[in-house]
């Protein structure tokens, strides 16, 4: 008997071990190209990794499958969930995938870690490149705006170092249904913003709330649109000096105090990566009125939304404070490290992710590519989320530009984080805006470009 | 002479896979710590800068650190006095006194133990919901505001609560082990002369089981440091505001967001004097003549 438990635990063992080591391979192209590829040379195999979201890994072993199928190119696939602890290890012994979709702005940073290194490609010639099976060019598909923002250009020389992804228009969520019945109008203004800020006040209902203070990210690269357009938006997402003690520097901080006064006070103690869905869930059951969010968040509180009777989603741009209403728009970024083995097949792979092919089988997850008349294949509520550039909004897009090392300085801990102590009334305005001025400073020293 | 080398070389054969082990996954990183904190170096960017001891000046400018610190130094002391306390108090009363379903509590006591900090954590977000939570409902029975258990103020206390709760069952666990080797002739006859039940435990049971409260205390050190990265990752994310941020969790956001690896290495080498020096000084306060029964 005992026996029989050892072997079987040795077996355990070494099934796990198998577990671990195990890879998701796409299915075999059958169609007839790939045939003809491997007769002609041994076909090469690029590493692909993706991180695997809301959209789900499906969609990667089917787009892997057209391209193997289109190219003849073999495309060894790894999707997970937490994608950076699976390349972490890997690359700090060199060994790089050709492919990498994996989003900045996560909490690992890793992306962030590779520009730092200067470790990517600069994918400029990629986008000169015609799309495999089609005869277009890359850059002809892309929408206006995605390849030249300080995300995917990170070193401001004018190359493109990432190729935009899935993309998503964010703003303020509110329940439509309790607008209509309390017929009270969607804020267009900052003024009209603080007028049903006092009126649900009365009723006992918040103006506003946030699911983590990460979320101000979005939220306040389109604010600072609305209130300067994009040259205040570039003074401070460029650390310049003075920009926060301008006219509209002042404006920003204003905003943000008022608005911080208007926030739940249970907020900040549920804005953490176990509770902020009961900060989602406060503007669907009319305990607050606005959260900023982005259009994952239907499928996201589904559950909850399933259960609440009088409610619809709405979303809103952040009002205008100066220009016009701004929405910040949301998107993801694939790359190729720098020290990949398949240079050219890579820039093949990133090619194809443009193809009308590929775009289609995201689009059926609810991933849309920023390519030129993805209009076409959106559906549901995705039909009002992605029409609100159409209704009068400005898109704004961009981030933080890129800053080398700074030991106990990041970009979350310096301008989202201290709302949480902005809303609990632990720090004041003022100490908040000698913050952002004192790491912008060493930010704008470290600047990479 | 010559069956003493063979033994000799059998024991080194033996012990020598441990050994190679041991100084390639503990010894090695260890000094590698050591060494990277003293350089500029990222995680993806193989160049190393040796820059001394700038790191360390650094970690002295840095408030953040110096919080997540506070916060450690807080949670080991609290974590201790309260579980110390409790465990002892409930182990006296399980080994000595004679409880209608003893059985049924020493497992109702270490089921927190087995119980991963996950679970813990959900079990612990929905006790402390700012709306339909256990504690904050008893509360409102008693007309009082509910309170922001995860908020700035009281997230510390929170975190404090969760890990005594999970903790009790494993030490008391430990003292009962001991205290039921100690003799019943001595309670026996401490009671003959007159000396009540609270006076037996402080004057007999709490000396004589002092080697292992000594043992528990170092463990308690560095479970404390260790399970607080564990239920801070879980339950705040450090958060609001860095109010529950704790050393080893800011050493790892350091690594990717902030001062890069050697700047996180220097944190580490800090966490680990800093430990090392609380075990030893708690060894040494703690050090009495050992009782012999």
């Amino acid at each position: 008997m005992k026996k029989f438990f050892a072997l079987l635990l040795a077996l355990c063992m070494v099934l796990s071990l198998c577990a671990c080591g195990a890879k998701e391979e796409a299915p075999a192209p059958a169609a007839a190209p790939a045939e003809k590829a491997e007769e002609a040379a041994e076909p090469v195999t690029i590493k692909v990794a993706a991180i695997e979201t809301a959209y789900g890994s499906q969609v990667w072993v089917d787009v892997a499958a057209a391209f193997e199928a289109e190219t003849g190119i073999k495309v060894e696939l790894t999707t997970d969930k937490n994608l950076e602890d699976v390349l972490t290890g890997p690359m700090q012994n060199g060994e790089f995938p050709d492919v990498v979709h994996l989003a900045t702005g996560r909490p690992a940073g890793l992306t962030e870690q590779l520009v730092k290194a200067n470790a990517l490609h600069d994918l400029t010639n990629t986008l000169s490149l015609t799309i495999p099976g089609e005869d277009v060019k890359v850059a002809d598909k892309i929408a206006g705006g995605f390849t030249d923002n300080n995300i995917v250009a990170p070193y401001g020389d004018g190359k493109t170092y990432m190729a935009p992804m899935f993309y998503s228009p964010c703003g303020l969520f509110y329940n439509a249904k309790l607008f209509e019945d309390k017929g009270w109008e969607v804020p267009t203004t900052w003024d009209e913003m603080w007028e049903l800020g006092e009126t649900a006040k009365a009723e006992g209902i918040a103006l506003f709330t946030y699911p983590t203070a990460g979320y101000y990210d979005a939220f306040m690269f389109a604010l600072m649109n609305a209130i300067g357009g994009p040259e205040f938006f570039n003074a401070i997402t460029t650390y310049e000096e003075g920009a926060w003690d301008s006219e509209n520097g002042k404006t920003l901080l204003n905003i943000l105090d008022k608005l911080a006064s208007y926030t739940h006070p249970s907020t900040p103690a549920q804005a953490n990566n176990q509770d902020f869905t009961k900060n989602q869930q406060m503007p669907m059951n009319g305990s607050a009125l606005f959260m900023p969010n982005g259009t994952w968040i239907t499928g996201e509180m589904a559950d909850y939304a399933a259960t609440l009777d009088n409610f619809a989603w709405g979303m809103t741009a952040v009002p205008a404070a100066g220009t016009a209403p701004y929405s910040f728009c949301w998107f993801e970024q694939a790359w190729i490290p720098a020290a990949a083995e398949h240079i050219a097949e890579a820039e093949q792979f990133v090619a194809f992710l443009y193809s009308d092919a590929a775009a289609k089988i995201f689009a059926s997850a609810g991933a849309m590519q920023p390519i030129l008349g993805i209009a076409d294949m959106l559906e549901g509520e995705n039909v009002m989320f992605y029409s609100i550039y159409d209704n009068g909004a400005k898109a704004a897009m961009g981030g933080f530009a890129a800053f080398g090392e700074i030991p106990g300085v990041d970009v979350s801990g310096t301008f989202f984080a201290p709302i949480d102590s902005l809303v609990a009334g632990t720090i004041t305005i003022d100490d908040y805006a000698e913050l952002v001025k004192t790491n912008s400073a060493l930010m704008a020293a470290a600047k990479l470009s | 002479m010559k069956s003493n080398f063979k033994r000799t070389g059998f024991i080194f054969l033996c012990v020598a896979p441990a050994v190679i082990l041991f100084a390639i996954f503990m010894v090695a990183p260890t000094f590698n710590v050591f060494r990277l904190s003293l350089y500029q170096r990222s995680t993806f960017n193989p160049n190393e800068v040796f820059i001394g001891l700038k790191n360390f000046e650094m970690l002295l400018k840095d408030a953040t650190f110096i919080r997540s610190m506070q916060n450690m130094l807080l949670l080991i002391v609290m974590v201790t006095v309260f579980t110390m306390a409790t465990a002892l108090v409930f182990a006296g009363i399980l080994t000595r006194e004679k409880l209608r379903g003893q059985d049924f509590f020493r497992i109702v006591f270490y089921i927190p133990n087995i119980l991963s900090v996950v679970v813990i954590s959900g079990i612990f977000s929905a006790i402390y919901d700012i709306d339909r939570g256990l504690l904050n409902s008893i509360l409102n029975l008693f007309g009082q505001e509910g309170i922001l258990w995860k908020g700035e103020q009281h997230v510390i206390m929170s975190l404090v609560i969760a890990m005594v709760w999970q903790a009790i069952g494993y030490y008391m666990v430990m003292y009962m082990a001991s205290m039921s080797a100690v003799p019943g002739s001595l309670y026996e006859s401490a009671s003959l002369d007159g000396a009540d039940r609270v006076t037996q435990f402080f004057q007999i049971t709490i000396p004589l089981i002092w080697t292992n409260i000594r043992t528990t205390l170092t463990f308690f050190i560095i479970s404390t440091i260790n399970m607080a990265f564990l239920f801070v990752s879980a339950m705040t994310g450090g958060g609001p505001n860095n109010a529950s941020n704790v050393a080893l969790l800011y050493m790892y956001n350091q690594k990717n967001l902030g001062g890069g690896y050697g700047y996180a290495m220097a944190i580490g080498v800090v966490i680990f004097l800093v430990s090392f020096g609380l075990s030893a000084l708690v060894n040494k306060v703690t050090e009495r003549e050992i009782l012999e029964y």
